[in-house]
This record gives C-alpha cells, sequence and structure tokens, in this order.
C-alpha cells in the first residue's frame, strides 16, 4: 500500500495543479491525504477547496486542524485510509462472489469472517508513507508540531506487524528549479525523525502541484531499485504475493 | 458502507434485529464511544435491561464485535474447566443489525450500572483506589490471559457500581497480543511518553492503568508533565508524580508499571493486592483530635457537672 500525506496550510501557486498531480498518484495506486493546519486566522475558501479537491482526487481524506491535534489526526487519517483501501480491495472479491453484497447486507457469520480478513491485512500488509511538507514561510511557526506528529506517526507504524516505512519531503526545495527535497528516505526507524526542519530557509512559493509529482517519481524511481535490491521472494514480495492470494 | 450519520434515537424508539429478530425498546442515551453510541434498552417483554451499541461504520463495530465474540468463548473455556456459571459476566449478549434503519449493526451487552471511575471516586474519596484498582486489574488479567490487550484504558472507560465493582466498557481498542495498539488516548500512551512502542502487550494496559492511578490523584501534576515538550517528555516525570504520593507502597507499584517492571498483569495484580488492598493503612492514619474540640468536650463536661450541681442542689 502507498500513501502520500500532504501537510500544508495554504494555497498553491506555481506550477502544474496538485489536483492533477493527486489525480496521476491514484492512477498510480497511491493515495493522497492532507492535512490543513491552521493556528490563527482561517486557511481561506480557496485553500480549503483546494485540499479537499486534492485529497477527492487522490482518493483520500482531508482535514483542516491546529497544531495540537495534528499528531492525533494524522494518526486516524492514515488508518482509515489503510482500512479504506483493503476494504476497497476485499469488498470487490466479496462483490465477485456474492454478487451485489455490500459488507453491510452480509450475514453476521460470513462478515464477521471478512472483517476477520480486512484486520489481519491492516496489519500485516507492507505499507509506504511519503510526507510532504509545505514550507513556505507561514508554515514556519508550525514545523514543530509537523515533526512531532511524523514522529508520533513513524511510532505507530513501527507497531505494526507488516513492513511499513515512511519517507519526508518538504517544498519548494533549495534552488528555484528544485520542487522538493527529500529529507528522509524510506525508513522503519522513528530515531531517524530528529530536528528534521531545523536548518530550513523558508521561501515564499507553494508549488504544491510539482512537489507531488516529484514524489510520484522517487515512487516510480525506488520500485526499480527494489528490483535491484530484494532479491524475489524476500520479505516484500512475500507479503505481498499474500496479500494476492488472500483476496483472490 | 453503512455509514450512517450517527442519528440519537429518541425514547421509545424499538431497534428490531434483522437476523435475530429480537426487539429492544430504547430508554435513553448512555454514551459514546468511538464506534458508536451505546444506548440503555429493554427487551421487548421482559424486565431485564441491557446496554446496546450502535455503530457508526460496519467495519469497525464489526471487529469490535469478533474481539468480544472470542473473548465470550475465551471465557466460557475457562468457566467450563473453574465448573462454574456466572451469567453475568458476560461481553457479549447478541449482535445483530437494525432493521428499519440503513441495517446499522449493532451488539447487546449487560448493562453496568454505575459512575466512570473518576466520577466515583471524586464522589466516595481516593480511599476506595485500593478496591476498585483491584477489580481492575483482575479484569485486565482474564483479558490478557484470553490474548488481548484493552488498549484504551482511561478512566471514562471504567464503570464501577456504587460497591466498588469495576468493570471495562468500551472495547473498542482491545486488540490481540502483539498487534500495534488501535485505539489510544494520549496521557494513557506509552509512545506518548517516550516510553516504549505502541505494540500491544501485557505492560501497555498496565502503564496505562497506572497513569490513570496518577491522574485521579494528581490530575493537575499529570498535566503539567504532559504539556512539555514532545521530547523531553519521558516516564521520570511520570515516576516523579507517582514518588510524591503519600502512600509509598502506591508509589513503588505504580513506579514498576511504568518502568515496565511487571513480568505480566497476573503478577502485577498479586503484588495490587496483597500490598495495596490488603496493605492498606489502618488506625495510625486517623486524624488526630484537634484542640478546639478537646476544649469544647472539657467545657461541655464542666457544663454538665455544673447543671447536675445546680439540679441536685434544689
Amino acid at each position: 500500500m502507498k500513501q502520500i500525506l500532504l501537510i500544508t496550510d495554504g494555497c498553491s501557486n506555481v506550477g502544474e495543479s496538485p489536483v492533477l498531480a493527486a489525480a496521476h498518484a491514484r492512477q498510480e495506486g497511491i493515495t493522497v491525504n492532507v492535512v490543513g493546519v491552521v493556528d490563527y486566522g482561517t486557511i481561506g475558501e480557496l485553500g480549503s477547496r483546494e485540499i479537499a479537491d486534492i485529497a477527492k482526487a487522490g482518493g483520500g481524506i482531508s482535514r483542516i486542524v491546529g497544531t495540537p491535534q495534528l499528531a492525533q489526526t494524522i494518526q486516524m487519517m492514515t488508518r482509515k485510509t489503510v482500512v479504506q483501501t483493503i476494504q476497497q480491495a476485499v469488498n470487490k472479491e466479496v462483490q465477485k462472489i456474492l454478487g451485489d453484497g455490500s459488507l453491510a447486507e452480509l450475514p453476521p457469520q460470513q462478515r464477521s469472517q471478512v472483517v476477520t480478513v480486512v484486520d489481519e491485512l491492516t496489519e500485516t500488509s507492507p505499507l509506504r508513507i511519503a510526507l510532504l511538507i509545505d514550507a513556505s514561510a507561514s508554515m514556519k511557526p508550525k514545523l514543530g508540531a509537523v515533526e512531532d506528529a511524523i514522529r508520533d506517526l513513524a511510532l505507530s507504524l513501527e507497531a505494526r506487524e507488516g513492513r511499513s516505512e515512511i519517507a519526508v519531503f518538504h517544498f519548494p526545495g533549495r534552488s528555484g528549479s528544485e520542487d522538493a527535497m527529500l529529507d528522509i528516505d524510506w525508513t522503519r526507524n522513528v530515531s531517524e525523525v530528529r530536528s528534521l526542519f531545523s536548518r530550513l530557509k523558508m521561501r515564499g512559493a507553494t508549488p504544491t502541484g510539482p512537489a507531488i509529482f516529484k514524489v510520484l517519481e522517487h515512487y516510480r524511481y525506488d520500485k526499480l531499485e527494489e528490483h535491484r535490491n530484494y532479491l524475489p521472494g524476500e520479505d516484500d514480495g512475500a507479503r505481498e504475493g499474500m496479500i494476492d492470494g488472500y483476496v483472490v | 458502507m453503512g455509514m450512517s450519520s450517527n442519528p440519537s434515537y429518541p425514547a421509545g424508539t424499538v431497534i428490531t434485529g434483522k437476523w435475530r429478530g429480537n426487539r429492544y425498546v430504547v430508554e435513553r442515551v448512555l454514551g459514546k464511544g468511538a464506534n458508536g453510541t451505546v444506548y440503555l434498552v429493554q427487551r421487548e417483554g421482559r424486565r431485564e435491561r441491557y446496554a446496546l451499541k450502535i455503530g457508526y461504520d460496519t467495519l469497525e463495530l464489526q471487529s469490535e464485535i469478533n474481539v468480544l465474540t472470542s473473548l465470550q468463548s475465551c471465557r466460557k473455556r475457562s468457566e467450563h474447566r473453574a465448573r462454574k456459571e456466572s451469567p453475568l459476566s458476560s461481553y457479549l449478549l447478541e449482535s445483530d443489525d437494525f432493521k428499519d434503519r440503513d441495517h446499522t449493526p449493532f451488539y447487546v451487552m449487560r448493562y453496568v450500572e454505575g459512575r466512570p471511575l473518576h466520577h466515583f471516586l471524586s464522589r466516595n474519596g481516593a480511599s476506595w483506589l485500593g478496591l476498585v484498582g483491584m477489580t481492575i486489574l483482575e479484569k485486565l488479567q482474564t483479558l490478557h490471559e484470553c490474548g488481548f490487550v484493552f488498549g484504551d484504558l482511561k478512566p471514562e472507560n471504567v464503570m464501577v457500581s456504587s460497591y466498588g465493582e469495576a468493570e471495562l466498557i468500551d472495547y473498542g481498542g482491545a486488540s490481540p497480543i502483539g498487534r500495534s495498539v488501535k485505539q489510544f488516548t494520549e496521557w494513557h500512551d506509552r509512545g506518548f511518553w517516550n516510553a516504549g512502542s505502541r505494540t500491544g502487550d501485557q505492560s501497555y494496559d498496565l502503564f496505562a492503568f497506572a497513569v490513570l492511578c496518577l491522574r485521579l490523584l494528581n490530575e493537575q501534576g499529570l498535566k503539567s508533565a504532559a504539556q512539555q515538550l514532545p521530547q523531553t517528555r519521558s516516564v521520570e516525570e511520570l515516576m516523579k508524580l507517582a514518588r510524591e504520593l503519600p502512600d509509598k507502597k502506591l508509589s513503588s507499584w505504580l513506579c514498576l508499571a511504568l518502568k515496565g517492571g511487571f513480568p505480566g498483569s497476573a503478577q502485577a495484580a498479586e503484588i495490587w493486592r496483597s500490598h495495596i488492598y490488603r496493605g492498606r493503612k489502618t488506625g495510625h492514619e486517623t486524624m488526630a483530635t484537634p484542640r478546639w474540640l478537646k476544649n469544647a468536650f472539657a467545657l461541655s463536661l464542666f457544663l454538665l457537672a455544673f447543671t447536675l450541681y445546680w439540679v441536685f442542689r434544689f
């Protein structure tokens, strides 16, 4: 399972549309969730509409919260999206077998079995989450809270039985040509999430769309790497295979 | 997916099961959990009252029902072994779907009459903690023996009868041992205090229980410790609070639980039973009689003597 979690506080203003980028992500099997962080004032109608639209296009969830609720919200969204993704896959199979049988219409005994499978997969299937952090000037006072929330998420992921990894990007990058910069590459280690953004120079532009595209590239690039690095059938591959086995 | 807009059903609503056909009449709302609303209901044509939980989300509620079903069968097995019947101690009576409203799923459980732990203690006094804590630890022990952790242990999820019998409510956060904890509350969460993982094990519940005790005895202290920066937040802060408690035996029990020092809940319950529950202070803790009371007593004696003298003289 692959997810992108975008944390922002306003509207994009440079480059391709982030809604288009999110639609691309969804096409490639990556769910996009969006959190809008507001502490003072509001995010504006335009900003909140964009946040909702990105999530919708990316097949994910969006929320607008203050920094105190950030950690909990991210936690909840991630879990919910994982369950949703698995449920969708399982539902498809259920419908194949039972025609129009949505989960709610199944008899209790069968429903209980389906849910056991969903719970099992929620816990054990491999999961990758790319966090994409808006580091435009207005986000600066919130980055401490963002970092805590990331650490908290990493802690929860570490508790899963399945292989769980996060990567962290921020945008815009160092130079005008760099849309997003990789801060932490795929890791399972919570302790790596430390003083992420301390040396960050804030810049004005918010190229949300190009940044999402950059993350998609990273996902793609990584697939190549994966083939090179892992022997077939090892860990990830085996588990991925197990899901297919389960679902089909 | 059966996501209803969580409406509150008014008193008198009849909830009919789609599969088993039982009918329950709503009396009032008992509370709202993460996965659904709990109502006090009466089974039509019977006198007993039950608690009925209606879910917002089919999947989440079914997952909870699955946990309760395994707990139920685990308990039945152990009761069978012990050759005893305790019909009162059941986790789950039945589960079904609300026939008339979008097939919203629900399940029925025993109704525990009482009040949430924190309200109970503030009304009855902290001296009840030894007894109530004992019963909570026993419940946790049973749960752990069945291979589950409770997860979201906090005062709000503990119902206490007027005589101190505690019952865990809301098993929405319960998960098999070794799995990640599904639901938790910041203050009670081991991960929040940088004190360990969020993998469900016996120590996770014991940690949450220790924080629960601290919260009941010194909520202000806990609050200010929780407001520290996440990097500096540590289990040391909690242990400092524990050491400040007047009851030293309780302090050391809490410190051990916070450090994850108990091998399991059986041992933790045993030590609580022998040192905190039975080892409560007697006699020497009684309050010294204030001087004004002594003086008043002397004065009243004098008045009595004087009155007697005065009465008998005439």
